[in-house]
């Protein structure tokens, strides 16, 4: 089966059956895709199938044939952060980290759809849970991330008040 | 710090003063012991270079890796204690690599059973000495940097001064002509530099005579500040690794199948030869916790798992279920109390002639199941003499323990390699997941054995926080006055069944220990006569730490039967609190602050309403206030909160903002929707469908601030959590008139959007 990860072509030999995930997790050794649930509802292992947030523990692999996969590791291929991972950093989301890739993944798809979210957008398009309840800093990061983008500069230092500067 | 010219006692020395780097032994047998396991393993993995103590070691390139014995389970920890070290040695938080040494005595969790604040630079007292030598490194409790904050400062302090007399000796100088700048130090003469990595060799050797002098908090400059996170870089880009993900070569995966009934046993698996023929499969292993399918893919082998026929041993638990559990802590509730903690006054006789008001109030909270983002794993190699282990957990003494007793491999050839956590909250103390890894790979010798529970396995064995129940009579006086306050708990001991797991040889007897009644005694508010009661609910249901333990239910008890009693003797909540506080100015202080910062005085627009609560847990005080939008009877939006924390001296306010943020979703997960019920002796809940989590449209706003006090460093983990269900119930009662006193709420009606 071939497969296209974050613009590359890899042959698999796997069951049609098995969900995505675990192709990319244990087959391919990509362990930036987190296992949460395995029902499709906590959103760890989210990546996006032609640019949609897409949930992997209940797809089957068959159904990713011919479609644009990209996960974690293909949001920054070569090492240059996206605004997303940029904003993230700057208001330091993460705590125990887990979830995290998934919600990035759900934040970059949310952004090549709607590149000015408002909350309630927001509030529509991240379902994912974080256990660590990091929820507020993810909007804030959200946001922080569109006015980046419009900025065109992609650099930490363009913004301002970061989450350091405003605690110092 | 009166004597500055205090001698290192002999014990500091030797865990600071250059023992790890010249191999000298000095002491009891123990300690040689101990320093053997240290040079052999604590700073293996850290790289070349020489260590100047347990925490710091220095290689020629001038890189500097601090060995760091606390779990990174999303508290930052692995930034707050090196922000400890980098202060006093003078390096830039950049120039640091953190790693996970091997459990041994240095860095035991001391202040967690002492609850003093250690300092081995002092020397230990005799309980110390005990708790150090058993060697309990340990994360939990919220005692991170309590335990750490002179220790560590102390550290970087001894590891500068003998960098600085070598260099102080290649230049023949004084030492007080030489300073420490970011890794180099500087001849202040001629501005000459020799980088740490140029001077460590030699000064690992060094015996320091003298105690150096910490460094004042108006010197500092990276302790108090939002020092950025060290593992959110690599946490942003997918490359952080979690138990999940490691992959020793040829790593093989199980799923583990545990018992459908509390106290089971599975004997066999009726088809297991057909399993065995599946794809992928490898073998098939039954071990006393359960059955497992090895498989060269975690998917292949759970699919298999799925397809086991077991034979089932159902141990006479197989009727348990929640009518019969909450059936007995009712009677526990009523029956006479095994222990009463607190007793002051005379309650009997202000509740027999009550000088006021009666009220009383029965508040019940249920089971509830940790839920980590990660599901339990652990993955083990074990060999003919030795075993290598791959595990996020709270304390790699404890699994250090556990691999030695499944495995029979002596502690010195067993290796722990501790992952970030993938959410910890207490479940990963426990020492479960690794005595069922190790006995699955046991079976499997020379091929590392990633044990998986799936999510539903996850859910259904857990330990949990227990159902409690509680009681309360008070009498309010005329003039607001508690003449009577009456408390009466009813719950399993989680801290008598711990022990009993950790030490089985040691009968352990249910009490009113800490995880039954902290949070429920030594309240701040004046009461004229008080008394709080324990009862014992004796079950088989494992129950465990699940973060701010005691303090999780015992918050919603009181500071929702506070407000009933404010309501009662017609008195603002805030004010009626406040009235209360006479003698504890930290608490008032807290109060005082968050009623600030939500406006409490001036009114709420129409259909918003604010609940109050405050609580000191892990030493720390957190006043929170919860503003919710009424949209309809019972339907609500939590619009925000405010909190005010008092944590005494911080270390870096920006993790501190993250727990209390985080500590509030947490705590309103539970408060909404948690709850694990039983039926026929096992977990109804196995998965998030049945166990709903706040997600991001529910989230509120949080707004912390943090008290400014010279107060030694309390927890800052838990102490956000428990005040938020009892804020929030407050701010209900506020807008419906209606006291909802069991949780979780959404099966009282409510709706939360």
């Amino acid at each position: 089966m071939q497969l296209k990860i974050n613009g590359k072509s890899v042959s698999v030999e796997v069951e049609p059956q098995m969900p995505l995930l675990w192709v990319l997790r244990d087959e391919l050794g990509m362990t930036g895709t987190k296992f949460g649930c395995g029902v499709a509802s906590c959103g760890a292992c989210s990546i996006m199938l032609d640019g949609k947030a897409t949930r992997t523990c209940t797809l089957p692999v068959s159904m990713a044939e011919g479609k644009e996969i990209t996960t974690i590791e293909g949001v920054s291929p070569d090492g240059q952060l996206s605004a997303v991972q940029q904003a993230w950093i700057e208001m330091q989301v993460p705590q125990c980290g887990y979830c995290q890739s998934g919600m990035i993944v759900a934040a970059e798809a949310l952004l090549n759809d709607n590149p000015k979210p408002t909350d309630d957008d927001i509030d529509q398009a991240m379902t994912n849970i974080c256990r660590c309840g990091t929820y507020q800093r993810i909007r804030e990061a959200i946001h922080l991330a569109v006015k980046m983008k419009e900025q065109n500069s992609g650099l930490l230092g363009m913004v301002s008040p970061s989450k350091s500067e405003r605690h110092g | 710090m009166a004597n500055r010219k205090r001698k290192l006692t002999r014990r500091a020395f030797m865990i600071t003063g250059g023992i790890l780097g010249t191999g000298l032994v000095v002491g009891t047998a123990g300690l040689i012991s101990v320093n053997k396991r240290i040079r052999k393993y604590s700073h293996a993995g850290l790289g070349e270079g020489a260590s100047l103590n347990a925490w710091i070691r220095i290689a020629p390139d001038n890189t500097i890796t601090l060995a760091i014995p606390r779990s990174e389970m999303g508290q930052g920890v692995h930034t707050s204690l090196p922000q400890l070290i980098a202060e006093e040695l003078e390096i830039d938080m950049k120039r640091i690599k953190v790693v996970e040494p091997q459990p041994a005595s240095p860095y035991s969790n001391t202040f967690m059973m002492s609850q003093k604040p250690p300092n081995f630079y002092d020397g230990y007292d005799m309980m110390e000495k005990v708790f150090s030598y058993l060697t309990l490194v340990i994360t939990g409790g919220s005692t991170a940097v309590p335990d750490a904050f002179m220790n560590l400062r102390y550290a970087g302090a001894t590891a500068r001064e003998m960098l600085k007399k070598v260099a102080a000796g290649r230049w023949s100088i004084d030492v007080s002509q030489i300073k420490a700048t970011d890794g180099f130090m500087v001849n202040t003469n001629n501005q000459e530099r020799l980088s740490y990595g140029e001077l460590a060799q030699e000064a690992s050797e060094i015996e320091l005579k003298e105690i150096p002098e910490l460094k004042t908090k108006s010197e500092w400059k990276i302790i108090g500040k939002p020092v950025a996170r060290i593992d959110i870089p690599e946490k942003v880009v997918g490359k952080a690794q979690f138990g999940l993900d490691v992959r020793p070569e040829n790593t093989l995966f199980a799923a583990m199948v545990h018992p459908s009934v509390i106290g089971g046993t599975i004997k066999g698996v009726k088809n297991q030869a057909e399993i065995e023929a599946k794809k992928g499969v490898k073998k098939v292993v039954v071990t006393k916790y359960g059955a497992a399918v090895v498989a060269d893919n975690t998917w292949r082998a759970r699919t298999a798992a799925m397809a086991m026929d077991l034979d089932e041993d159902t141990a006479g638990n197989e009727t348990l279920n929640s009518d019969q559990i909450a059936k007995m802590i009712k009677d526990a509730l009523a029956a006479e109390p095994i222990a009463t903690p607190e007793k002051e006054g005379d309650v009997e006789a202000a509740l027999a002639n009550p000088k006021g008001k009666v009220i009383e109030g029965t508040y019940q909270v249920p089971y509830l199941a940790h839920a980590a983002m990660e599901p339990l794993n652990c993955t083990v190699l074990f060999e003919e003499d030795a075993v290598e282990i791959w595990s996020g957990h709270q304390g790699t003494s404890a699994v250090l323990n556990a691999v030695n007793k499944e495995s029979g491999i002596k502690k010195e050839n067993i290796f722990i390699h501790n992952t970030y956590l993938g959410g910890g909250f207490g479940r990963r103390g426990e020492n479960d997941y690794i005595l069922k890894a190790t006995a699955i790979a046991k079976q499997m010798p020379g091929t590392p054995i990633m044990t998986v529970f799936s999510r539903e396995e996850d859910m259904r064995n857990d330990m949990y926080r227990p159902g409690v129940a509680s009681k309360f009579k008070a009498v309010i006086g005329d003039d607001g006055t508690i003449e009577a306050w009456d408390h009466k708990i009813a719950t399993q001991s989680v801290m008598s069944q711990a022990m009993s797991r950790m030490t089985p040889s040691i009968p352990t007897k249910p009490a009113g220990d800490a995880s039954t009644t902290e949070g429920a005694i030594h309240l701040p508010y004046q009461m004229a006569n008080h008394r709080v009661a324990f009862s014992d609910v004796d079950l088989p249901i494992l129950v465990g730490f699940w973060r701010s333990v005691g303090s999780s239910q015992n918050a919603f008890f009181t500071e929702c039967f506070l407000d009933e009693c404010a309501h009662a003797a017609g008195i603002d909540p805030f004010e009626f609190r406040r009235s209360k506080l006479d003698g504890h100015p930290r608490f008032k202080k807290a109060l005082e602050k968050v009623a600030e910062m939500s406006n409490w005085t001036s009114p709420l627009p129409e259909g918003k309403y604010r609940g109050i609560a405050l609580h000191k847990s892990f030493n720390s005080i957190v006043a929170e206030v919860a503003e919710v939008s009424q949209l309809g009877e019972k339907e609500f939006s939590i619009d925000k909160f405010y909190a005010a924390i008092d944590c005494g001296e911080y270390v870096n306010p920006n993790t501190i903002e993250a727990q209390i943020q985080g500590g509030i979703v947490f705590a309103l997960s539970a408060a909404l929707y948690g709850e694990i019920t039983f039926s026929d002796g096992g977990v109804d809940q196995f998965n998030f469908p049945q166990y709903e989590m706040v997600r991001m449209p529910v989230s509120p706003e949080v707004q912390v601030h943090i008290m400014e006090n010279n107060e030694y460093p309390g927890g800052v983990g838990e102490p956000g959590v428990p005040p938020a269900a009892p804020a929030l119930a407050n701010a209900l009662f506020a807008a419906t008139g209606i006291r909802e006193r069991t949780l979780p709420l959404v099966k009282q009606g409510y709706k939360f959007v």
